[in-house]
C-alpha cells in the first residue's frame, strides 16, 4: 500500500518554528496574457474578500481553523498600500467563512463553532447587528456564504455535524464532541432510517473498553432503529437557507448536502453552490468521492448521505472497510446531475462568476480549490487542490487557471515556492475585471489532525496584464 | 493473469519518465476546435476520470499523462479496473468515448 503524500502532511510534529512565509507571484503559473499581485500578505486564516461602494476592498478573517485554533474574527479593510486595518470585530465564535456587501453594509456567515451560528449584518462604522442566530453548527462544518440573491434575500449554508451522518471517534478529534456530546446532524424535513447502525470506541469514556453503537441523525452512543423517523426542522444541517437582510425567520432553499461551501449566482440569477463530498473517516468512511458544484433548484434534496452526485452510496465499498448501505429508508427524491465534479479532496470553497470581456471566459465559474487535508480525510497520492480553476458550467469541463509552478502540484509550503498555499475563495471586483484571491495560509496536517499557520494567509489579485486598474494603478 | 497484468503495469509504470503537469497555465490551452473525437473524449474523462486523475495527473490515484502505456492497454485498465480503481464497462463509457 502506498503512503498517503497529501500538500499540508508532515511526518511528524516537530515543526516547533516553521519558516516564514515568502510570497512570490512570479511562482504562480496563469494562461497567457494574465498576470498576478500580492495585495496584501501575513494574514490570519483569511476566509472571503467583498467591496464597499467605494472600491474598498475588505477580507474576513476567520478567527478558527481546524486544529482548534482560535483567534479573534475581524472584518479588515486592505489599504492600498497593504496594510490591513480592522473594520469591525467580535466575540470569539468563528469561523467567519465569508462576507458581502450590499446595500451599504457587509453581511458576515458566523460559523459559529462555540456558541451556533449566524449571520451578521455590519455597518460601515463597525455596528454588529445578528440577523438569525442558534444556528445549528457545532460541528465538523459551520455556517457558509453569504450571498445576496436577486430578490434581495441573504442566501448562506450550513454545512453537516458529521461526515456521513454518523457521529463517531473523528468527531471526538476535531474537538468538537467532547464540547457537544449532544451534538448530531439535523434534517430538513422528516426522514425515515434503515436501522443501520455503527461500532465504534466509546471515545467519550476512555476507560470502557464496551465499544457504543451510534445511529445515523442521532447523539454519539445512541443506536436508531427500522423505520424510525427523525423529525425535520429549519434551520438544519447540510442546507440552503435564505433570510430577509432586515432579518427575519430563516427559510430553507434546498438541501441534502454536506459542506456547501462555497456560494454565488450568475448573471442570470441561477444560484450555484460548492460541496466539499465525503471523506474516508469516522465510523460511517466514503472512499473516492468527488467534490461538487450544484446548480440549486429550490426544494430539491442533493443526495447527503446516501449519495454523491447522482449516483448512491450503496454498495460501494472503502478499501479494507465494510460496504455502505443506504441509512435513509426513502429518499425526497433522485439527486441530480452534478453540474461539475471536482478532485477528490480538493475542498472546492467560495467562487464567483465571470461576468466581464475584459477579465475574459464570461459565465465561466472561477473556484477556489483549498487542497487536500489528507492524511485526516482519506489518503491521496500526490496533493490534491491548492489552485484555481474554471469551470464551463455548460458541459461541467473544468481547466486549471492559477496553479504552481513546478513538476508536481503542490502548496508553496511543500514545492519550498513563495506560490499559492491554499486558495479559499476567488471574487471578482466590481468591475469584473479583476479577480482577488484569499490565500488561507498555510495548514500542515498530520495523523493527529490540523496545524494551521497563523500570520501566513494572503490577498491575491489576477487581472489582464495591461488591464491596469485598482490597486494595480496605485 | 491479473498478476500478469499488475506486473506488466507496474513495469512499464517504472518507464515513466517527465512531467504529468498539461493544465492551461502551463503547456497552453487545450484546443479542441474541429476534433470531435478528442472532444467527446475531453467530456467522458471530465466525468469519469478527471476527479481521481485530476487533468491526467497523480491526486487520489496516480497519474495517467506521463505513463508510456499504449493505448490499447489503457483501454483494457478503463474497461477492466485495476486495484481500486473501478471497471468502466461499455454501458458506462460507449465505446466511441474513449476511442
Amino acid at each position: 500500500m502506498r503512503n498517503s503524500v497529501g500538500g499540508g502532511e508532515v511526518a511528524h510534529r516537530m515543526i516547533i518554528e516553521p519558516p516564514a512565509r515568502v510570497v512570490d507571484p512570479g511562482e504562480i503559473a496563469l494562461p497567457d496574457g494574465y498576470r498576478m499581485q500580492a495585495v496584501a500578505t501575513g494574514l490570519t486564516f483569511p476566509t472571503g474578500v467583498t467591496f464597499d461602494d467605494r472600491g474598498g476592498v475588505y477580507v474576513v478573517e476567520s478567527s478558527y481553523s481546524y486544529g482548534e485554533v482560535f483567534t479573534t474574527p475581524r472584518l479588515l479593510r486592505i489599504e492600498p498600500d497593504g496594510r490591513a486595518t480592522q473594520a469591525a470585530g467580535a466575540t470569539m465564535n468563528g469561523p467567519w467563512n465569508g462576507v458581502a456587501f450590499h446595500g451599504g453594509s457587509f453581511y458576515v456567515s458566523e460559523g459559529g463553532v462555540l456558541a451556533g451560528g449566524r449571520i451578521l449584518k455590519i455597518s460601515p462604522e463597525g455596528r454588529i447587528q445578528p440577523l438569525v442566530s442558534d444556528l445549528p453548527t457545532f460541528g465538523d462544518h459551520h455556517t457558509n456564504g453569504p450571498a445576496v440573491g436577486p430578490d434581495g434575500m441573504v442566501y448562506f449554508t450550513i454545512g453537516t455535524a458529521t461526515n456521513a451522518a454518523v457521529v463517531g471517534p473523528d468527531n471526538y478529534q476535531f474537538g468538537w464532541l467532547l464540547r457537544k456530546p449532544g451534538f448530531h446532524d439535523i434534517p430538513c424535513q422528516d426522514i425515515t432510517l434503515t436501522g443501520e447502525n455503527f461500532s465504534s470506541t466509546n471515545v467519550l469514556k476512555p476507560d470502557s473498553n464496551k465499544p457504543v453503537r451510534t445511529g445515523a441523525f442521532l447523539p454519539f452512543g445512541t443506536p436508531s432503529e427500522r423505520n424510525q423517523v427523525i423529525p425535520g426542522r429549519v434551520p438544519c444541517n447540510g442546507a440552503v437557507l435564505k433570510v430577509p437582510a432586515s432579518g427575519g425567520k430563516p427559510e430553507l432553499v434546498a438541501w441534502g448536502l454536506r459542506n456547501p461551501f462555497g456560494i454565488a449566482f450568475t448573471r442570470d440569477g441561477l444560484l450555484y453552490v460548492t460541496n466539499n463530498g465525503y471523506d474516508d473517516r469516522g465510523s460511517r468512511p466514503v472512499w473516492g468521492t468527488a467534490d461538487h458544484l450544484w446548480l440549486i433548484k429550490p426544494g430539491t434534496w442533493y443526495g447527503w448521505p446516501d449519495y454523491s452526485g447522482d449516483r448512491p452510496l450503496a454498495g460501494s465499498r472503502p478499501p479494507g472497510k465494510r460496504e455502505l448501505k443506504s441509512v435513509l429508508a426513502k429518499h425526497p427524491n433522485t439527486p441530480p446531475k452534478p453540474a461539475a465534479s471536482f478532485d477528490v479532496h480538493a475542498s472546492a470553497d467560495s467562487f464567483d462568476f465571470s461576468r466581464s470581456d475584459s477579465f475574459g471566459h464570461v459565465g465561466q465559474a472561477f473556484v477556489a480549490l483549498l487542497g487536500d487535508q489528507a492524511p485526516a480525510v482519506g489518503k491521496v497520492v500526490r496533493p490534491v487542490g491548492f489552485k484555481v480553476v474554471r469551470v464551463n458550467v455548460s458541459d461541467g469541463t473544468i481547466y486549471e487557471f492559477a496553479v504552481n509552478r513546478g513538476k508536481t502540484n503542490g502548496p508553496a509550503s511543500w514545492l519550498k515556492t513563495g506560490g499559492l498555499e491554499r486558495p479559499v475563495a476567488a471574487r471578482f471586483d466590481p468591475s469584473g475585471a479583476a479577480l482577488y484571491v484569499v490565500d488561507f495560509g498555510a495548514v500542515f496536517m498530520d495523523a493527529g489532525g490540523a496545524m494551521p499557520q497563523e500570520k501566513t494567509g494572503v490577498l491575491w489579485r489576477i487581472s489582464r496584464a495591461g488591464a491596469m486598474r485598482g490597486a494595480d494603478a496605485r | 493473469m491479473r498478476l500478469h497484468y499488475v506486473a506488466l503495469i507496474a513495469a512499464l509504470g517504472s518507464l515513466a519518465c517527465g512531467t504529468a503537469r498539461r493544465g492551461e497555465p502551463l503547456a497552453g490551452s487545450l484546443n479542441l476546435a474541429g476534433d470531435e473525437a478528442g472532444r467527446r473524449g475531453h467530456l467522458v474523462f471530465t466525468k469519469y476520470c478527471h476527479s481521481c486523475h485530476p487533468g491526467g495527473e497523480a491526486g487520489l490515484a496516480p497519474a495517467i499523462n506521463d505513463k508510456p502505456f499504449p493505448d490499447f492497454l489503457k483501454k483494457f485498465q478503463v474497461r477492466a479496473g485495476l486495484g481500486a480503481m473501478p471497471a468502466f464497462k461499455t454501458h458506462v463509457i460507449f465505446r466511441t468515448g474513449i476511442e
